[in-house]
């Protein structure tokens, strides 16, 4: 309309999120999910000698039969697992310390908030450094701050760290293959390709945040997608001022910010669609947390997807994998590990 | 605070930024834009024509306007009606002709040229509404054919009889008078335009026929279905505009004492021009005759002007099309946002730094501190009911309560399940009270304050109160009354929640935080309102105290309750009572043991709080975001609070699952029970109170023994 740039004026732009259609048409897939182990905070899950293994915590949890078993503890929270072709397990921690097959890696300074590790088809171990400025904990912080100095590395076989990307927006999963590797870039809501020193953005325009990523069974990968994008949240990213104090005055569970879980406390921000009437959560509400798990095409565009929507528990999906003949979904928000049979 | 915040604080706080909403919301802001073109035009050229502002000159371009306003009147009605009129330019110079013959040629009095011409205009004007009244034609082709027939016919009667009306040597004083004289200085085209346009305007705006006309324009099926004779009315639209023609092409008769080729050349367009640059919208049922009027000095005071200057007819129409050009757009896309600009800039936040308040989290060990005590409550309609907001017992032990579907809804004793409709009031019944003839007052989000007698005859007590002197949106209506309490003089006391939004649109006023609360009196005795405090964030629950020498109340926005005194050194004046709690408070009830019960309808939360003191934010939040994605106060969590005359909290309920009873906007004890109502609820929760009188009965409490 042609006085739109006259009432802008007096208006301001509305702001926009892309909508949750086509492939990423709302169900209720997560919560109708099996689920095969109840856990806190389940995060990383990496399948090892023919079981599932995860996250929790501190803690490292084997999952055989549905029953969980420790296997090992670390005296930082574990943010990222991997599993070499040889079969050792890369554990890195919220103090920024990696270890592999039980021993700790030396790490060439700027790396201190790994957020994500996988092995490549070579055998060279990728890390992704979230943020230079916070720990892999501090994921909200950096993102009220509009990070945008997370990096990618990688070892090759027998030799030491060497960043291969820098000034990236939280990169939060890892998905490499023989020419290159796939980076989520959560605070950009985009996947990126890293491939010869170039970069070119593969996948844009997500609805929410992405997390990890893992290859699917029959080509393809799986997608992990933590928090929704809200309006909101996207007006209080652009809202300086307001931001600011928010950081240091809130308590930082109550912030205008996406989140793993949500409805917890009365001290939560609320949204007016999110008012509770007659009794009825609605589902299509505004919300901080979301359940949110997609599968790509070789090509990275959608084709399916599984949801907890507001009035869900299966918020916060921070992994899946496809293995064993099933795709196994850690929703780090509803405590619980989830299974569906095969393809969703 | 920081210079920024205070500079927020000063900014916000002192520019009354909501005066651009409530003046948009008038109606007689569309006619801001003309108004302004009016002024420009005429300043204008004004000063760009020398001597425009003479007498001589002046009175010459008034006749002029006075001849072509009447015609733009017929036009303006017409496009009210939803219709359109090319032909009152072929009307018009017929109803000349009919009249420069009748004087002319067949040397008959003055009276019968003017009947002449009308009886032209009419006659033409019927011939219009009949084909597109009553056949049903097509506006727009059936006026263009009558226009060109009247023009064809003019042009032949001109041809044949041009130089006979010249050679005639037919003289009248009265025709000199009307052609040339003045009346206290006005010619009598200008008269005869003033005093048609105030006819006219008073018609349209305050007769049967007028809101007919405008009714049709605005939508011909709404205005059938209400019982309106569309046709008819559609027809006499044009017969008007007929007539008006008419009785301008006898002025200008008058004027020039002859018709020539080239009277009324054209003049459907500048009428058209004239009408749509004043506003008249195309499509029917928005215009008004001021409008028809301004646009006719626009239109007139420009093509005279551009004339004068020394432009050609050429210049002049291009300006006359650009102007209909860009009226027509403006008309339009004003028509089809304003509601929308309206939308964007009526929310306008204010800035408020809210006091510290204690902590109500599970396990924080303060005085407010929440339980999940009313998840255990007994759930009563439930599924039947919808926003039982306040709750009331009568002495029989039946249940009362409103829903949103404007009724009052009556559960039977001892065991709720049986419910009746008591009694359909309308609006958003909220607070209820009893009196001491066994009345249930209630006081009607969106509608005042009404009575229901125990044989269900509804009556309005109030709905006004006085209008304060600043107010530009008329305050003196009622726009939220939500709650009551009865004085044993039989005076009720009840709080109007806000000025700015409507009942149902309550949660948008705690975005704004305005203080535009009001604590009124009625008095039964003289059936007027008074207005005793003004100027509180959301006032709310109303209770007497136990010693009826106070009122207490609630601001809900600003987690506070007040008392006003009625008797004793204060009376008059109000204190705070409690401050700075971290719950909104809602409805206020006696409790048994002589304390009080409040509601809590949320939670106050650290990003709401924060943002309070950012109204900017807020501001751009509400225009940015569509209102489901607003952020609110946590409504989601409310309880119940016990406290005393001291303002001492004793005991607190929550249900923190939000299950059963999310948000709590009442509750009412009655004989050992606390009976729980929620505005967007769909139960009333029945909770039996440790340790409570088993017999307190507040109508007891109120009224004494039953008579």
């Amino acid at each position: 309309m042609i006085f739109d740039p006259i009432l802008d004026l007096f208006r301001g732009k509305a702001i926009t999120i892309p909508p949750l259609d086509g492939a990423l048409r709302p169900n209720t897939a997560l919560d109708e999910a099996e689920v095969v182990a109840g856990l806190p905070s389940p995060d990383n899950l990496v399948w090892l000698d023919g079981r599932a293994v995860c996250s929790s915590g501190a803690a490292v949890i084997a999952l055989e039969h549905g029953h969980p078993r420790q296997i090992a503890e670390f005296p930082a929270e574990v943010t990222a697992l991997a599993v070499s072709p040889k079969g050792k397990l890369a554990v890195a921690t919220d103090d920024g310390k990696l270890s592999e097959g039980g021993h700790e890696v030396q790490l060439p300074g700027g790396i201190g908030c790994i957020t994500a590790l996988a092995y490549g088809p070579d055998g060279a171990l990728w890390l992704a450094n979230g943020s230079a400025r916070h720990p892999a904990s501090g994921w909200v912080a950096d993102l009220m701050e509009h990070g945008a100095t997370g990096s990618a590395w990688r070892r090759l076989p027998g030799q030491e760290f060497h960043k291969v990307a820098g000034g990236l927006a939280w990169p939060n999963g890892l998905l490499p293959d023989p020419g290159g590797i796939t980076v989520s870039e959560s605070w950009k809501h985009q996947l990126i390709r890293l491939e010869g020193g170039r970069m070119t953005p593969v996948l844009r325009h997500l609805p929410g945040y992405p997390a990890r990523l893992s290859p699917a069974a029959e080509g393809g990968a799986w997608l992990a997608v933590f928090a929704p994008r809200t309006r909101l949240i996207e007006f209080v990213l652009q809202e300086k001022h307001y931001r600011y104090d928010m950081m240091a005055e809130v308590p930082r569970d109550y912030w205008i910010a996406p989140a793993l879980r949500s409805g917890q406390s009365f001290l939560e921000p609320l949204q007016c669609g999110g008012i509770r009437t007659m009794g009825i959560h609605k589902a299509w509400s505004p919300s901080r947390s979301y359940g949110l798990v997609v599968k790509l095409s070789p090509d990275f565009a959608p084709v399916a997807s599984l949801h907890s929507r507001a009035n869900g528990h299966r918020h916060g999906v921070t992994s899946v994998i496809e293995a064993g003949g099933r795709v196994l979904i850690a929703s780090k928000g509803g405590d619980a590990v989830l299974g569906t049979g095969g393809a969703a | 605070m920081t210079f920024r915040e205070r500079l927020q604080q000063w900014r916000y706080n002192l520019i009354p930024d909501h005066v651009i909403g409530e003046i948009l919301q008038k109606r007689w802001t569309d006619n801001a834009i003309p108004f302004l073109a009016l002024v420009i035009v005429v300043a204008g050229f004004g000063t760009a024509i020398p001597g425009f502002f003479n007498p001589g000159s002046l009175q010459d371009s008034t006749r002029q306007l006075g001849e072509f306003s009447l015609v733009v009147i017929g036009l303006t009605v017409v496009m009210l009606g939803g219709g359109i009129d090319l032909s009152v330019g072929s009307i018009f110079a017929l109803a000349t002709f009919a009249s420069v013959a009748c004087f002319f040629l067949f040397n008959l009095p003055v009276w019968v040229a003017f009947l002449a011409a009308l009886a032209t205009g009419g006659l033409f004007g019927a011939a219009n509404g009949y084909l597109i009244g009553y056949l049903r034609l097509r506006a727009f082709i059936t006026t263009l054919v009558t226009f060109i027939i009247g023009r064809a016919v003019y042009d032949i009667l001109v041809v044949n009889f041009g130089s006979a009306v010249q050679l005639s040597d037919a003289m009248s004083d009265v025709w000199d008078f009307v052609g040339d004289g003045t009346f206290l200085g006005l010619s009598v085209a200008l008269l005869s335009a003033i005093v048609l346009a105030v006819i006219t305007h008073v018609v349209l705006t305050r007769a049967r026929m007028g809101w007919h006309v405008q009714a049709v324009g605005g939508s011909r099926r709404s205005a059938h279905n209400a019982g309106i004779k569309v046709r008819r009315t559609v027809f006499l639209t044009y017969v008007f505009s007929g007539l008006c023609s008419g009785a301008a092409g006898f002025l200008i008769a008058t004027r020039l004492s002859g018709a020539g080729p080239g009277t009324g050349l054209g003049l459907e367009i500048l009428a058209l021009t004239a009408a749509v640059v004043g506003g008249n919208s195309l499509g029917g049922g928005r215009g008004s005759i001021v409008k028809g009027i301004m646009g006719a000095i626009i239109v007139l005071v420009m093509t005279n002007g551009l004339i004068r200057l020394g432009y050609g007819t050429g210049t002049n129409q291009m300006v006359l099309g650009i102007l209909l050009a860009v009226a027509v757009t403006i008309d339009i896309r004003w028509l089809k946002n304003r509601h929308k600009v309206l939308n964007e800039v009526y929310v306008a936040p204010v800035y408020l730094k809210m006091g510290e308040t204690q902590s109500a989290a599970p396990g924080s060990g303060t005085q407010y501190e929440l339980n999940n005590r009313l998840s255990q409550a007994d759930a009563i309609g439930l599924g039947e009911l919808e926003g039982p907001e306040d709750v009331i017992l009568d002495r029989d032990d039946n249940l009362y309560c409103g829903t949103r579907h404007g009724e009052i809804v009556r559960f039977f004793a001892p065991d709720y399940k049986r419910s009746e409709v008591f009694a359909h009031v309308g609006g958003f019944p909220l607070g209820l009270a009893f009196d001491r003839d066994g009345n249930l007052l209630s006081c009607v989000g969106a509608m005042g304050l009404y009575r229901i007698t125990p044989d269900r005859e509804v009556t309005r007590l109030s709905a006004e109160t006085r209008r304060s002197l600043t107010s530009i949106q008329d305050d003196a209506r009622l726009r939220d009354p939500n709650d009551l309490d009865i004085a044993p003089d039989g005076k009720v006391y009840f709080t109007d929640s806000t000025k700015r939004y409507d009942a149902h649109d309550w949660t948008l006023d705690s975005i704004e935080n305005r203080a535009t609360g009001r604590l009124l009196v009625y008095d039964p005795a003289t059936g007027k309102t008074t207005t005793l405090l003004d100027g509180y964030r959301y006032t709310n629950g109303v209770t007497l105290a136990h010693d009826n020498k106070s009122v207490l109340f609630c601001e809900s926005w600003a987690c506070r309750i007040h008392r006003y005194w009625l008797d004793g050194p204060k009376a008059g004046t109000a204190e705070c009572l409690i401050r700075d709690m971290p719950g909104y408070p809602d409805n206020i009830n006696r409790a048994s043991d002589g304390t009080y019960w409040m509601a809590w309808l949320g939670m106050r939360t650290p990003s709401f709080d924060l943002s309070l003191r950012h109204p900017g934010m807020r501001k751009r939040m509400a225009r940015r975001l569509p209102q489901d994605e607003w952020l609110f106060p946590n409504i989601n969590t409310g309880g119940v609070v016990k406290f005393n005359d001291r303002g001492e909290i004793l005991q607190t309920y929550g249900d923190l699952s939000g299950q059963s009873h999310p948000m709590v906007t009442s509750m009412r004890e009655h004989k050992g029970y606390l009976y729980i109502g929620g505005i967007l609820n769909n139960r009333i929760g029945r909770y039996r109170i440790e340790g409570a009188d088993p017999a307190w009965d507040a109508n007891t409490a109120y009224w004494g023994k039953r008579a």
